[in-house]
């Protein structure tokens, strides 16, 4: 690792970083674009996200949050947590416990800097970490192994019985750290009498935990204000999602990965709610004029990653299909499993979803453990992906309604999950008629593959499948 | 040592199985030491710990699975899609780990394609990360759905006095690996490492009575032996699962014997006895849930720690090879946790990663072992 790195606390760094890109906006247009020539690596993101009008703007405002929060929150007399993405903040919001999630975090960083997280990446393997481990959480882990992040309280995770790595970053951190550590386990059938009682006493161990690691009781009517965030913030998904259907998609490409990101961050707190409600303003808008989302306005074709997205560096992967006016379809993040989600009502799987009930603290805990269970990926890649309810299940029928041309897988070699089963899917998708693309890059480290190489190869795939005009 | 102890454990269809199916009974193999296997035991079949030994090349298992995944589930479906494992009327798959628990899909995918390698039993076991009132009471109604699903599958009864005798004689085998392990770590042992793993392996595929007796003979032949093998450098073996003889023979060489481990194909196979007071189904999910020897019990590290710490001591062992499966992301991490604090405590460590498969990598690894041995011979010399 480069002696500078060491020089000042990296999510401090971030934290500045993203406080001064969400202030870029305030001077005039000029002054804009001159600031941009002084952060070459950063600047494509920001112009991408800001280009997205206000919503940009408070996404931006929100990552800044997100970070003062957790740095601050041990001086504030709360705490914080280690977690991960498919973890529902939710529950931790309403404990005062501030969320670090690892994976959003490496995000802002392939984001942000030149060399994305490479060296705490890298750092991580240093200490006995396995390269071969997802890059999602690595690319931060290393800076909290390293000492080079705000000091940490617990460490949480909701992945074991879904992805072996992901819950692997956790307890090795939670074990190097020495800080205390839980884990929500998921059994590998989702719509199970046995498995709701498994995920309600699991959710009740880990209130009982973060009460023992914290010093405070669960506010019953905090937890009841975060709940009705969460189902406000659902029902404008729900729109978001609904708008998405119309063609041309009235969504710019950026909104996919706002909007998930955004409900990370913040889900059951007005940050996100805020930023949502701006993304249905200028989607409703969009719809009502019959335009595109897309920057040149001509929808020529619709993509629904199947997985996750290409993070590095500087929002290559939406700026390739802005150009191409490629459609984004959503991906297995964005998804909300709430029963008034529209894919859900479409295909009557209210089984596998979830609803609110917050008469009291039973029900409560009830609707968050069934919230959380039905997380991205921790939804649908716990069982046989062939089963009912899971991978496969899921991504035909998000690719049928949202009437996508064709399937995009891509991910990290770190995981197991996907990688031991994604020839199999892709074959049962192919038949379904779905030209399926798997793409062998890292969504978080351009080393193993470099996003030119990438972006060519999916060139290739759009060419020979004849899927662009 | 008796020959039929190695003899079972480098061939899968080995004399017993044969002479098992011959007699008209029903084998069933799994994947993971989480499956209480004497379930089915008791139900008259012969439980078999599915492998990946003797696997040539991964073209099958390439097919199915993607290229970021650990050897070993490639090598099983490799075996699986050459028909090596036809004897098997049924399988069991667990969440063992991510590559593990896909081979289910991997195997389910090549039996549509290759004609009648898929057991016509094929039961996807689950099995929690954590050990709580709430997850042994989920365990215990996963165990009765694989009894009732082999009991319709077979058309057999399981029924409480056969699990009750079953348990008695599977935990009869575990107290007498419990007594080889003893000997083992004796000052001068009178088996080698690579002895040991083919007794232990051995149990795994053949049936329990006939292990009982042979077990019986050779810890009775070694009390009486005096041991031979004095002054050899005293490894543990740690990490992913390792069931191929000639591993631990290439890490013994002249110079080394390994007297101890923490593998799943080793002593985590007979740790622990299942309660005989309990009620049987009980019993056994607390003892197979329990074990918490595998990182993919997660948050169980300093427990780990521990058991390797007092096994090292007790074991007098002078170094720790730690290796893991490339991919193997549960051991290999562990590994560093462990390099960096059995270190601590003055116990020489080596961290590998390897292939699963035949020793491609000999050269590199017996270097890397001959270098370690280098630097224990060293330190003995300067203590």
């Amino acid at each position: 690792m480069r002696p500078e790195l060491k020089e000042y606390k990296f999510d401090s760094m971030l934290w500045t970083t993203f406080a001064a890109a969400a202030k870029l906006r305030n001077g005039s247009e000029k002054e804009f674009r001159t600031m941009l020539k002084y952060i070459p690596y950063f600047n494509g993101t920001v112009t991408a996200v800001l280009d997205a009008g206000e919503p940009g703007q408070l996404f931006l405002e929100c990552i800044t949050k997100y970070f003062e929060n957790y740095i601050t929150a041990r001086d504030r007399g709360f705490h914080n947590a280690i977690t991960t993405f498919c973890f529902s903040p939710g529950i931790l919001y309403a404990m005062d416990v501030y969320p670090i999630c690892l994976e959003v975090v490496s995000v802002a960083q392939t984001f942000a800097y030149k060399r994305g997280t490479a060296e705490f990446l890298d750092y991580c393997n240093e200490v006995g970490y396995t390269e071969t481990s997802c890059s999602s959480q690595r690319g931060t882990l290393g800076a909290f192994l390293a000492g080079l992040g705000a000091e940490v309280d617990m460490v949480l995770t909701d992945t074991p019985g879904v992805c072996d790595t992901n819950a692997n970053a956790f307890a090795f951190a939670a074990a190097y750290l020495k800080k205390p550590f839980f884990s929500l386990d998921m059994p590998p059938v989702l719509v199970d009498p046995r498995t709701d009682k498994y995920h309600n006493s699991d959710f009740k161990a880990l209130i009982a935990f973060i009460e023992k690691n914290t010093g405070r009781k669960l506010d019953i009517d905090k937890l009841r204000v975060v709940l009705r965030e969460i189902e406000k913030q659902e029902e404008i998904v729900a729109e978001l999602e609904d708008l998405a259907r119309i063609v041309p998609n009235p969504l710019p490409v950026t909104f996919n990965m706002m909007l998930y990101a955004t409900r990370f961050l913040f889900s059951g707190m007005k940050e996100c709610t805020v930023v949502l409600e701006s993304m249905l303003k200028v989607a409703s808008d969009n719809a009502s004029r019959g335009i595109s989302g897309l920057t040149g306005g001509v929808e020529k074709m619709r993509a629904f990653f199947c997985y996750i997205d290409h993070y590095t560096n500087g929002l290559r992967l939406w700026d390739f299909l802005d150009r191409n006016g490629i459609c984004y379809q959503g991906n297995i993040l964005s998804r909300s499993w709430a029963k008034t989600a529209p894919h859900v009502k479409e295909y009557r799987t209210e089984a596998s979803a979830y609803s609110f009930d917050m008469k009291d603290l039973d029900s409560m805990i009830r609707t968050m453990a069934d919230h959380n269970s039905r997380m991205p990926m921790i939804k649908s890649i716990r069982g046989p992906y062939d089963a009912p309810d899971m991978w496969l299940q899921d991504t035909l029928s998000l690719a049928k309604m949202y009437s996508a041309d064709c399937i995009i897988y891509n991910g990290t070699p770190g995981c197991r999950n996907t990688w031991g089963m994604v020839k199999l899917l892709a074959r049962d998708t192919e038949q379904a008629g779905f030209p399926t693309f798997i793409m062998y890059g890292d969504a978080f480290d351009d080393r193993v593959e470099s996003w030119e190489a990438s972006q060519d190869r999916l060139e290739e795939f759009l060419r020979v499948r004849r899927l662009l005009p | 040592m008796n020959t039929v102890f190695m003899e079972a454990a480098i061939s899968l269809n080995n004399d017993y199985v044969r002479e098992w199916k011959q007699a008209g009974k029903k084998v069933v193999g799994y994947t993971c030491s989480y499956v209480p296997d004497e379930l089915l035991y008791a139900a008259g079949i012969l439980p078999y710990r599915i492998r990946g030994f003797g696997a040539t090349e991964a073209t099958i298992g390439d097919t199915y699975f993607g290229p970021f995944i650990c050897s070993l589930p490639k090598a099983m479906l490799q075996l699986a899609g050459e028909g090596k494992f036809d004897f098997l009327d049924g399988a069991i798959i667990t969440p063992g780990c991510d590559s593990m628990r896909r081979l289910d899909e991997c195997w389910r995918k090549a039996g549509g394609d290759i004609t009648g390698v898929l057991p016509k039993f094929f039961f996807h076991f689950g099995v929690p990360h954590k050990f709580a009132d709430y997850t042994v009471k989920w365990f215990i109604d996963e165990i009765l759905r694989l009894k009732v699903a082999v009991e319709g599958h077979f058309g057999v009864s399981i029924n409480e006095d056969k699990l009750r005798e079953t348990i008695q004689l599977f935990n009869k085998s575990r107290d007498l690996l419990e007594q080889f392990d003893r000997l083992r770590i004796a000052d001068k042992p009178a088996i080698t490492g690579t002895e040991a793993l083919a007794v232990i392996l051995a149990g795994t595929t053949m049936p329990r009575d006939v292990y009982v007796e042979l077990l019986e003979g050779l810890i009775g032949n070694m009390q009486k032996s005096k041991g031979e093998m004095q002054g050899k450098v005293r490894l543990m073996l740690v990490g992913s699962a390792s069931d191929d003889v000639n591993l631990i023979r290439l890490i013994e060489g002249e110079r080394a014997i390994v007297v101890a481990d923490n593998l799943c194909f080793g002593s985590r196979f007979h740790v622990d006895r299942v309660d005989e007071m309990d009620e049987p189904i009980q019993a056994l999910a607390m003892r197979y849930l329990a074990k918490n020897e595998c990182p993919r019990m997660y948050g169980e590290y300093a427990g780990r720690l521990k058991m390797l710490t007092d096994k090292a001591e007790k074991a007098k062992i002078d170094g720790v090879i730690l290796q893991n499966i490339r991919f193997c992301d549960l051991h290999g991490s562990e590994n560093g946790l462990f390099e960096r604090d059995l270190e601590e405590a003055g116990i020489p460590c080596l961290k590998i990663e390897r292939e699963y498969g035949p020793l491609v990598e000999t050269g590199r690894l017996k270097m890397r072992v001959d270098a370690f041995l280098e630097r224990i011979g060293q330190r003995r010399k300067t203590a």
